[in-house]
């Protein structure tokens, strides 16, 4: 979402404007779930932190210091409440390694079975098989790339605040993952 | 394609763009970078093997496999009635499970929070029989527990500013207090 698009509409939900606060939750929900889904948490977690995250940003809305940066708060507020998850799944569950965690999440969305219609038999076959490949990337690829399938597509600043990484490190790591989807879909084609 | 063998244990934060093959996606996380105020326009030209092209379906992967469950999008819109200029926010300045280091053996440990909002903090202890909460300095306050943009309780804070819950609070929550005249909100937080 443009930032000056994002600023514009946070001034006018302070100001009141309910249609405004519509377009935010628009614009900028998608990133938010891709931040709490990169951090693969239950179904029933992810829910709550997501509602967190936009219960809050309401609360500060009249308070964010600089308007046109509230996707990169939104990142960053839903990054910190994956992370308190995570350390409450630790500290309740001392055994749990990372591969436990990532079972939780295993359970695909119902509109998978939109997929499974006949008109989009093919074009479902191709999208099935790209989500796979993306899901047996490394931690690092799949978290960023994750993160990056918001719609619209995040800025750098967003996807450095929902990760934690430095701006900069970001393209190049980008390009890697992306490369590596690739030959693996490459070389399933070959085969 | 894939040319870059050399690049072994390539570093995250290599600008370099070789395609590193020293399976650097699967170590820990990136130390938090310094440089996340930079500018975070990170638009870059995709190389031949067309990653951008890449990007886009898998956005497009993401909009059909995942999306925004259509409930969370709505709980965001009405989120936006907990926009309330009037009232003072109480941000949160210590909670146990970040501030604190973990008690050995004791799994279930009260979360401890503590809000404050100018010279007033409101203590709250969340164990599973409820809450239990001290408003500070001692002063009596009407107070509402939050579940969303609809109060799912009422409690008042006596004389001495202490105040109890027989309910657990689920999911995210918050405090609406009133006390002197004067409405104070704590900082949405999931529990």
């Amino acid at each position: 979402m443009d930032r000056a698009d994002v600023g514009a509409l946070v001034q006018s939900a302070v100001d009141g404007d309910a249609a405004a606060w519509k377009a935010l939750v628009e614009g900028l929900s998608p990133l938010v779930w891709s931040v709490v889904r990169a951090h693969r948490l239950s179904e029933a977690d992810a829910h709550e932190v997501y509602q967190t995250v936009w219960f809050r940003f309401a609360q500060h809305l009249g308070r964010i210091r600089e308007p046109d940066k509230a996707g990169a708060w939104l990142a960053s507020t839903a990054r910190n409440e994956c992370l308190k998850v995570l350390r409450t799944l630790r500290r309740l569950t001392p055994t749990a390694d990372p591969a436990v965690l990532d079972r939780v999440s295993e359970d695909r969305t119902p509109e998978e079975s939109l997929l499974d219609s006949e008109e989009a038999a093919a074009h479902g076959e191709r999208v099935r098989r790209l989500w796979q490949e993306f899901e047996k990337l490394g931690d690092r690829c799949r978290r960023l790339l994750r993160v990056l399938m918001a719609s619209p597509p995040p800025s750098y600043q967003e996807v450095s605040a929902a990760l934690g990484i430095a701006v900069g490190s970001i393209g190049p790591t980008r390009q890697r993952c992306l490369r590596r989807l690739r030959a693996r879909l490459d070389t399933r084609e070959v085969l | 394609m894939s040319g870059g063998c050399e690049g072994h244990g390539v570093p995250f934060d290599d600008w370099d763009d070789r395609d590193g093959r020293g399976g650097w996606d699967d170590r820990g996380d990136p130390g938090d970078g310094d440089d996340r105020d930079g500018d975070g326009t990170g638009e870059e030209t995709d190389d031949a093997s067309g990653t951008g092209v890449l990007e886009a379906e898998l956005r497009q992967a993401a909009a059909i496999l995942d999306p925004v469950p259509a409930e969370l999008r709505r709980i965001a819109v009405e989120a936006y009635a907990l926009h309330d200029l009037d009232a003072r926010l109480a941000e949160l300045a210590f909670d146990s499970l970040q501030d604190a280091s973990p008690v050995r053996g004791a799994d279930d440990t009260p979360r401890m929070l503590t809000f404050r909002a100018g010279e007033v903090t409101v203590d709250v202890e969340v164990t599973e029989q409820g809450l239990i909460g001290q408003v500070l300095p001692p002063r009596p306050a009407r107070i509402e527990v939050l579940g969303g943009p609809h109060a799912v309780a009422a409690l008042t804070a006596d004389d001495r500013g202490r105040f109890t819950g027989d309910t657990p609070p689920a999911g995210p929550f918050a405090l609406r207090l009133r006390t002197g005249g004067e409405v104070i909100v704590t900082e949405w937080l999931r529990v």
